[in-house]
């Protein structure tokens, strides 16, 4: 069984690249995390001015007011400056995977990647100047989309990216396919999620009532799709893809407890009377745990949106080994026997 | 076929197969997420104020007029009047009257109005727009865009009515009423507390739920009073383009207009004078949640109070087991509406139920009728206020909008009830959430409990 162990540093592998990838990952959900309690604050207009803060260089704004001022300016300022945060890594992921990575395609997808990180920041900035919640929808929206291409993109510089050679793993179409499924239902769950969440009074009811039906909707598919998923996912598949399952059907139970909390502590439950607590609760308005539970269900989405997109990655990049080199799984099924 | 070429058809197809599945997966994530973004972009304006379609149909059909011209004049009437929702103004007719002008601070009103944004000194602007407008909607009308869900509807500012106050039935509540109702919020409901906002910033909201209701009164006001005007020959109700040509017809217009917007004003004003003050108790009275676990003596009177309460609660003057019901869960009369509802049903002679009869209002602002249904007073959510005096408010001044009626009280009517024996009802009201529910069945009058 020792053969079928990968090699530490398998050929093309760069430790640099990789760090990259996976340090801009795990800044983006910190980022989105301080945007999204923006976004519950209603702290998209607490500074201004853009990409200046109070008219200062935003990286010299006086300590003392950022941390100590208003707590909506601490949440915009520093939402800025973990992009910035975002920004650097994704340069740094550039340059080092056009010195150390070999493959093309790969270097011009950094380059993408740049692009969309300058892309969300100049859409932040601009909700900014012109003061448009709706491009704050787009803002958050986009977020997501971009949390997915930082993953895929720490998925595509790993190891297993390497050693996925088909004689190790290989990933079912079923998975694979729920996998992609899941990621793209996903990102558009948390699409109609930022429409409830921006709503502005000029939307209708039945824009409301209609948004709230397809979350609800898809969500119940998301929920059956992790279990699929789960339950697809064999021993030999990917296992990105298989550990990502088990955190999807994770993530998945807390995010349906989270959005019926947020129902709870945004519109209390229409039928109070249930039971007592729910007929003695009061909303509490900009409270804290109320902010939480609305700031932990939004980021929860990305979170499942990142998950989704490394079972997805790492299911098609077995699958795609597989598919080209045909004899990688024969031997694979002959060592096996 | 050689077998080097058919190793190589199969490679060659199993490479194109593997781009295409590659292209179509980044195809359809990009193309579903940029035509998501795209789609999220889907909403109307907020900064204007919607006509009252809804009382505009309502009339018209009533009187079987064409109320098109009527609604346009008074939208603009309104908009000279009361400005826009980010540029509101307090209507120039009751600047000129001092106590009128002072019903809204104008610096306030604009600090609450517009779009939401705050400063390096925490100040918040386009509070109404922060806080309240996905329920209250722009215009004040309820039917923000999570009315539907609400349970009860959010309030319609539009008709001055307010439910929990410490005025008389039918008047206007005081600036503490709201002020009070803001910073408690209403257990149960979806109107949450404000209380950590700051003082200013709560005042700001009372102006412009003042400023929203009274917009809303006057617009239906002038609806109602355009009623009377014919239209299709020559009358108008608000014709700006003759200020020039004809000052004294636009003057004539302007008085009928102003006098509206007067008489709105003034009974917001007279609602502080209106108020009513209550007296606590004498210091021997027993209350419930005062002196629960006190003397043995206090305990008994304590009982005795409650059981008079009881009786009174069961009795003919004050009647509250019709709706409350004989077990007081709420369960007695649930088949009324509230007057938000009744305020369009009842104008057409509509049938709540008959779908089809309804549909075309619901279209127009309605929301779906609902019964109105009476508390479950042995859930120990009271709406209004939990503390005794705010039972007794209720009691004596009933909720405005509901069934909730003003008990009869003595002097006035020598049939009603006394100040003591209202607190003998508090008591007992207090008291039935820890009642057993069987204990409810002994203080039934037998009566009552006779099966028809």
């Amino acid at each position: 069984m020792s053969d079928l162990k990968p090699d530490y540093r398998p050929v093309g592998y760069s430790r640099a690249v990789h760090g990259f990838a996976l340090a801009l990952t795990l800044s983006v959900f910190p980022l989105i995390w301080v945007g999204s309690l923006v976004t519950t604050y209603d702290a998209g207009m607490a500074v201004p001015d853009w990409p200046t803060t109070y008219g200062y260089n935003m990286f010299t704004y006086p300590l003392t007011t950022w941390l100590y001022g208003p707590f909506d300016l601490l949440a915009e300022h520093s939402h800025r400056l973990l992009g910035t945060v975002a920004g650097m890594l994704t340069i740094g992921l550039v340059l080092s995977a056009w010195k150390f990575d070999s493959r093309t395609w790969f270097k011009w997808w950094t380059l993408i990647v740049l692009l969309a990180v300058i892309g969300q920041g100049l859409l932040g900035g601009l909700r900014v100047r012109w003061d448009a919640r709706t491009l704050a929808m787009v803002h958050g929206c986009t977020a997501s989309l971009f949390f997915a291409m930082a993953t895929s993109t720490a998925v595509m510089s790993s190891k297993f990216w390497f050693h996925a050679d088909g004689r190790l793993w290989s990933t079912g179409s079923l998975a694979r396919w729920t996998a992609t499924l899941m990621a793209l239902l996903s990102f558009a769950q948390l699409t109609v999620g930022a429409q409830l969440r921006h709503v502005t009074g000029g939307a209708s009811p039945q824009f409301f009532a209609g948004s709230v039906h397809l979350h609800l909707t898809l969500a119940g598919a998301i929920v059956l799709l992790s279990f699929v998923l789960w339950s697809s996912t064999t021993q030999v598949a990917a296992p990105p893809t298989r550990r990502s399952a088990l955190g999807l059907v994770l993530l998945v139970l807390v995010q349906v407890a989270l959005g019926i909390g947020t129902w709870l502590v945004n519109y209390a439950l229409p039928w109070p009377e249930l039971n007592e607590f729910l007929a003695r609760y009061t909303i509490q308005a900009k409270g804290y745990a109320e902010s939480m539970v609305v700031t932990a269900h939004v980021a929860t989405g990305s979170l499942i949106i990142c998950f989704s997109t490394v079972a997805t990655f790492a299911a098609w990049r077995t699958r795609a080994v597989r598919a080209t080199r045909p004899e990688g799984t024969w031997q694979w099924k002959k060592q096996l026997a | 076929m050689s077998g080097k070429a058919l190793l190589f058809l199969k490679r060659l197809t199993s490479r194109l197969t593997n781009r295409l599945t590659n292209l179509l997966t980044w195809g359809a994530t990009l193309g579903g997420a940029i035509a998501l973004s795209g789609l999220v972009g889907c909403e109307v304006p907020v900064a204007t104020f919607q006509p009252n379609k809804l009382q505009a149909t309502v009339l018209g059909e009533k009187n079987s007029i064409d109320m098109s011209p009527a609604t346009a004049e008074v939208s603009a009437a309104l908009e000279e009047l009361f400005g826009t929702p980010d540029d509101p103004r307090w209507p120039a007719a009751l600047m000129e009257e001092e106590h009128l002008a002072k019903l809204v601070d104008m610096e306030r009103l604009q600090r609450a109005a517009g779009a939401v944004r705050s400063d390096e000194q925490d100040q918040h602007f386009g509070l109404y727009r922060e806080h309240c407008v996905h329920c209250h909607g722009t215009s004040g009308n309820g039917l923000g865009p999570t009315a539907t869900f609400l349970n009860p509807y959010p309030r319609d500012f539009r008709l001055g009515v307010f439910k929990f106050k410490s005025t008389p039935f039918g008047r206007k509540p005081t600036r503490t009423d709201l002020t009070r109702l803001l910073k408690e919020g209403i257990m149960g409901t979806s109107m949450p507390s404000f209380r950590l906002l700051k003082d200013d910033e709560l005042e700001s909201l009372v102006d412009y739920v003042i400023y929203l209701s009274a917009r809303g009164e006057v617009e239906r006001k002038l609806l109602a009073s355009s009623t009377e005007l014919d239209f299709t020959d020559g009358d108008h109700l608000y014709d700006p383009s003759i200020k020039e040509k004809d000052p004294d017809e636009f003057e004539a217009q302007m008085e009928v207009i102003n006098e509206i917007v007067i008489g709105v004003a003034e009974s917001w004003d007279k609602a502080t004078d209106q108020a009513i003050t209550v007296a606590a108790p004498p210091e021997d009275y027993p209350l419930f949640t005062r002196d629960v676990g006190g003397s043995p003596e206090v305990y008994g009177k304590l009982e005795e109070s409650i059981a008079s309460g009881r009786k009174i609660f069961h009795g003919n003057v004050a009647n509250c087991a019709t709706c409350h019901g004989n077990t007081a869960l709420g369960d007695g009369q649930k088949n009324d509406y509230d007057i938000w509802t009744k305020d369009w049903l009842q104008a057409l002679n509509l049938d709540p139920k008959n779908r089809e009869q309804i549909s075309p209002y619901l279209k127009l602002g309605a929301l779906k009728p609902r019964n109105i249904v009476p508390r479950n007073l042995r859930s120990g959510m009271y709406r209004g206020g939990s503390q005794p005096v705010d039972i007794y408010m209720r009691i004596v001044l009933g909720i405005d909008g509901t069934t909730m009626p003003a008990a009869a009280m003595k002097p006035q009517n020598p049939l009603g009830l006394s100040e003591n024996e209202v607190w003998d009802v508090v008591n007992y009201v207090l008291s039935l959430p820890y009642e057993h529910l069987s204990n409810s069945a002994a203080s039934v009058p037998p009566f009552a409990r006779e099966k028809p």
